[in-house]
This record gives structure tokens, C-alpha cells and sequence, in this order.
């Protein structure tokens, strides 16, 4: 009985407390979601009715027209397929590509390796704007501008460097007599590294994926030197690129806003569970 | 085949995909800027080579100032309150309390955005006539939020900071998130013994014990600062009268607006001597310490 009366005793302050934080967290989250709910809210503003209420925040007929005309009066389906073919090919590369090179850094001794990885950390921090002018004119010279191809390789090898760092802590963390095993069982060297290693660094490459596929289908930089044809343009370059259609139709622009945005926060919940894991891997 | 040329040819083979893409797409475009800002040049005729006659003109250049003030600010103002309330959220998710994941999702959520739905959604936000802040302040006559604070040359950039802080806290909370993990609940059980007090117990010891994810989201927001461009120049090109250029939005002006290439690729050149050297000088400050604080986190494990 003494075991009942001490725990509700501490328990009671402690409900109490969680009722406080919850009183903030909600009102915190709401003021956070503001933004997401007046873009949501302007997406489903129709063309012929563009009133607005709750002080500019929502629409005042909202109606789902916009989500149908975008791919008719608009035509941004290619837009779309350009953007998956500019993030695809991109994240593949770079989860392969990076994966082998860090499973080499990890199980060879080799001439230049620290070379390899000293240019590696430093070129980690190198903001793409310092070259893209660069950029601009070497995929020109190699027959590459205007290319989503060429696009999708840039942000590759903009990726590798942190791609390579996540991957060899997380193949440093496998233990040496999973190795041995491997060996022993006579496991070629690419068995080794496909079937027993990148099995092992699953949330390293959730992080690597979700870092990856965030640059290639968000960034707007590149191709935006890098791509001159409308049709060939990314989604992200729509709301530039048709500026002035957009003018007198705010609510189509959001519709599109949104349909940037929702890929990218099905890969988060699609990965959320391991991110924190992967992330904890990673800062080790 | 002796073993290390096995080992050599092995290391050729896993290395070369990622390493042809990497000379040819990040190595050459660097020395290709090294190159460029040595030269006078529109990019379209021959260039002519001025050798640091680019970087001399940068020093008077009262717009590269303004870039180069405009990226320290952002440096600081972002990573001050993204640090501190994304711990706070941090702190707070951590707990068993009841929608975590939710709170923890809807916090995240702006960092994954596109920064160009992320800058369109703040400038009709912020939009001095139909704008929901506008209109708020209207309706409860507090002036100071109808201002238009992206179009007044003075506010300009502390708009799009907030935004940035809009978009990036998450990103912070996650990283905290991740590093109190990494702490013992054994430290923290052994602190509420002893009778500490929740801020006593982050203040004395959970933040010290995150030295190492304090360290990562300062290299990252120095990097991620000095890489910023979309989000800037989608809310306001840099303007309005160049006040809120950061060097990668005036790289940009120069290379492709004004058509001066060469310029436009020294003031890149400033922009990665920045980045590698503020990145290795933090790396080397922080490293040591970091070490002994991971030693010590260690012995405290062994202890418990």
C-alpha cells in the first residue's frame, strides 16, 4: 500500500507536467505548420473565384481544380518525369558508387588512398555555387549541357564525399568475424561487399537516400544554368519558368509547390524509423 | 599475384566508377575556377588574364562586402536559435510522451521541402498587402507587421534568416535527437538520485555529453550558410539593391547576369577558401576535446 501512495506521489506531478508540455508543443506545432497550411490552403484557391479569408490564409471556394488543371492547362507532367529522371539515376549512383569506394577505403591499402580521402573532406564542405560556373562550362565541353543525365552526375559526385564518409563508419562498425566468416565460407570479394556488407549498413544508406534524393530533387541551381529547355526542366524550375502565368493564378503555383513537396516527405516517412539510428551512426 | 597487387587491383576496380566521376566533376570544375578567376572574360570571347587583378577589384567591391557581412550574420542567426530550440524540441521528444512522432515529424518536416516552395510560401506569407501577417497586423493595428520586410532593403536579410530558421530547426532537433541516444540512462538515473534537478541535469551534464553533435551542427550550419542560395534568391534575388546578396547569389549575378565569368569565379574561389578553411579550422579546434570527451563518456560507461 506505502508502494501505491509513493508512486502516484511522483506520479501525479509528472502527468501534470506533460499536460504543460503538451499545451506548448501544441501551440508551437501549430504556429510551425502555419506555412504548410496557407500553401495547402492557396493550392486548392480555383482560378475563377480567387477570394481569400481567415486573413489571407485559406481560400475562400476552395475546390480541387487546380490539381486537375496543372496537368492540363499547365503541362507539367514532363516537368515531373524530369525531375525523377534527374534524382534517380543520381541516388543510384550515388549509394553504389559511394558504397564501393568506401568498402575499398575500408578492406585495401592501396597508393593514394589518403590522398583520396584527404580530397574527399575537403571538397565535403564545397558549396556547389563555388562551381557551378565551372559546372556550366566542362558539361557544355562534354556535350552534357542541357542534359538531365548530365544534371543527375553532377549531383553525384556533389554527393560522394559525404556518401563515402557515412559509408565507411557504418562498414568500420561490422565486426571483423562477420568478415572472417565470409572469407572462410569463400565469399568473393564483390559477395562480400553485396551480400555481406551493404546488408549490415541499412540505415547508413536511408541516410545517404535521403540526403541525396533531398539535393537532386530540390536543388534548383544547377539546373538552372545547366538546362535551357523548358522541357527538359526539372519541376523546381516551373514556378520560374512560367512566372507569369503564375501571376494570375496563385493557386495553380501552390498546387505545384505541393506536388514539389510531397515526394520528398513520403521518402522521410517512408524512412523516419531509421533516420535517427542512421543519423546517430553518422555523428559518431 | 602477390597479395598487395591483388589488394591494388581490387581497390581499382571498387574505386574507379566513383573516382572518374569525382575527378571529372568536382576536381576539374575546381581548378577549372582557380583558372577563370585569373582571367578577364565574358565567356563567350577569349578571356584575358589579369592574374589577381579579380581579387583586387573584390576588395573595394561594396557589393561583395555586403555578401561577405550578409554570410557572417546568417552564420551566426541561424545557428544560435536552430541550436537552441531544436535542443529544446529535442529534450522534450525525447520523453515518452504521447504523439512524439507526430511533434517530431511536423518540427522536421520544412528542412525537406524544396527551398523554392519553402521561399514562395514565406514571401506570400510576408507580402505586405495580402499577406496573412499583413493582414493580421492590420486587423489588430500593430503596425510593425504590416512592414515589408523582404522589400525594405534593412530587413531584408533578417527575413530570410528567420525563414532559414523556419526551415532548418528541425534539422537540428533531429541531430539532438540522434546525439541523446548516445547518453547513458544510467547518467541520467545516477544525476536524479543525487537530486539534480532537470536544468541542472542538462546544463551540467547532457550538454556537455553533446559536445560532439554540438560541434557537427556548427561545421554543418557554417557549410550549409555559406552554400545557401536557393533559398535567397527566390525570396528576393538578392535584393532589394543587392542587401541580401550572399557570396553564391553574387557568384551567380556576376557569372550570369553581368557576364563577367572571371569574376564571377574569384569571388567563388573567396567562397571555397572560406568553406575549407572555416570547416578544417573548426575540425582541428574541436577535435582534440572532442576526443577526451569521448574518452570520458566512455570511462563514465565502464563506470556504470
Amino acid at each position: 500500500m506505502s508502494d501505491t501512495t509513493i508512486t502516484a506521489a511522483v506520479a501525479r506531478p509528472k502527468r501534470r507536467r506533460h499536460t504543460l508540455i503538451h499545451v506548448v508543443l501544441i501551440a508551437l506545432s501549430l504556429a510551425w505548420l502555419l506555412p504548410i497550411v496557407m500553401a495547402l490552403g492557396f493550392s486548392l484557391m480555383p482560378a475563377d473565384a480567387p477570394g481569400t479569408t481567415a486573413y489571407g490564409l485559406l481560400p475562400q471556394h476552395p475546390s480541387l481544380s487546380n490539381y486537375v488543371n496543372i496537368w492540363t492547362d499547365n503541362p507539367i507532367t514532363q516537368n515531373l518525369i524530369n525531375s525523377v529522371i534527374i534524382t534517380v539515376p543520381s541516388v543510384l549512383m550515388v549509394v553504389l558508387f559511394g558504397s564501393m569506394m568506401a568498402f575499398a577505403l575500408m578492406r585495401y591499402r592501396f597508393f593514394g588512398k589518403g590522398i583520396v580521402v584527404a580530397l574527399m573532406l575537403l571538397t565535403m564542405v564545397l558549396p556547389l555555387a563555388s562551381i557551378v560556373v565551372s559546372l556550366f562550362r566542362i558539361l557544355l565541353e562534354l556535350g552534357l549541357y542541357n542534359s538531365r543525365l548530365g544534371v543527375a552526375a553532377a549531383y553525384s559526385a556533389l554527393g560522394l564525399p559525404f556518401a563515402v564518409l557515412v559509408f565507411r563508419n557504418a562498414f568500420d562498425a561490422i565486426p571483423d568475424p562477420v568478415l572472417q566468416a565470409a572469407r572462410i565460407d569463400g565469399a568473393s570479394e564483390w559477395q562480400t561487399y553485396r551480400r555481406v556488407c551493404l546488408p549490415l549498413i541499412r540505415p547508413a544508406i536511408a541516410v545517404v537516400v535521403v540526403w541525396q534524393s533531398m539535393m537532386s530533387w530540390n536543388d534548383f541551381l544547377l539546373p538552372l544554368v545547366a538546362i535551357e529547355d523548358n522541357d527538359r526542366k526539372p519541376l523546381t524550375l516551373v514556378p520560374m519558368a512560367y512566372r507569369g502565368i503564375f501571376l494570375s493564378q496563385p493557386g495553380a503555383l501552390f498546387a505545384i509547390l505541393v506536388l514539389i513537396s510531397v515526394p520528398m516527405v513520403i521518402v522521410f516517412l517512408a524512412v523516419q524509423r531509421h533516420l535517427v539510428e542512421g543519423l546517430s551512426g553518422a555523428i559518431k | 599475384m602477390t597479395r598487395s597487387r591483388r589488394q591494388s587491383l581490387n581497390a581499382v576496380v571498387f574505386m574507379a566508377p566513383g573516382l572518374l566521376l569525382f575527378a571529372a566533376l568536382i576536381v576539374y570544375p575546381v581548378i577549372y575556377t582557380f583558372q577563370a578567376s585569373t582571367l578577364k572574360w565574358d565567356g563567350v570571347n577569349a578571356g584575358e588574364w589579369v592574374g589577381l587583378g579579380n581579387f583586387r577589384d573584390l576588395r573595394t567591391d561594396k557589393i561583395f562586402q555586403t555578401s561577405l557581412k550578409n554570410s557572417g550574420l546568417w552564420i551566426v542567426l541561424t545557428f544560435i536559435p536552430q541550436s537552441v530550440i531544436g535542443f529544446l524540441l529535442a529534450w522534450v521528444l525525447n520523453k515518452k510522451i504521447r504523439g512524439r512522432n507526430l511533434y517530431r515529424a511536423i518540427f522536421f518536416v520544412p528542412a525537406i521541402l524544396s527551398p523554392i516552395a519553402v521561399a514562395l510560401t514565406w514571401q506570400r506569407l510576408l507580402d505586405p498587402f495580402n499577406g496573412v501577417v499583413a493582414q493580421v497586423g492590420r486587423a489588430t493595428n500593430i503596425e510593425f507587421l504590416t512592414r515589408s520586410y523582404l522589400g525594405d532593403p534593412k530587413t531584408a536579410i533578417y527575413a530570410a534568416i528567420f525563414v532559414n530558421v523556419w526551415m532548418w530547426t528541425g534539422f537540428s532537433m533531429l541531430f539532438y535527437l540522434a546525439g541523446l541516444q548516445q547518453v547513458e540512462t544510467s547518467i541520467l538515473e545516477a544525476a536524479r538520485i543525487d537530486g539534480a534537478n532537470e536544468v541542472q541535469t542538462i546544463w551540467r551534464i547532457v550538454l556537455p555529453l553533446l559536445r560532439g553533435t554540438h560541434v557537427t551542427l556548427l561545421i554543418l550550419g557554417v557549410i550549409g550558410s555559406l552554400k545557401t542560395f536557393d533559398l535567397v534568391y527566390a525570396l528576393t534575388e538578392g535584393g532589394p539593391n543587392h542587401a541580401s546578396e550572399l557570396m553564391p547569389t553574387y557568384t551567380f549575378f556576376s557569372a550570369f547576369r553581368r557576364q563577367e565569368v572571371g569574376y564571377g569565379a574569384a569571388i567563388s574561389v573567396v567562397l571555397m577558401l572560406v568553406a575549407v578553411i572555416a570547416s578544417s579550422l573548426l575540425n582541428w579546434l574541436f577535435d582534440d576535446e572532442a576526443r577526451a570527451s569521448r574518452i570520458q563518456r566512455r570511462r563514465l560507461k565502464g563506470a556504470s
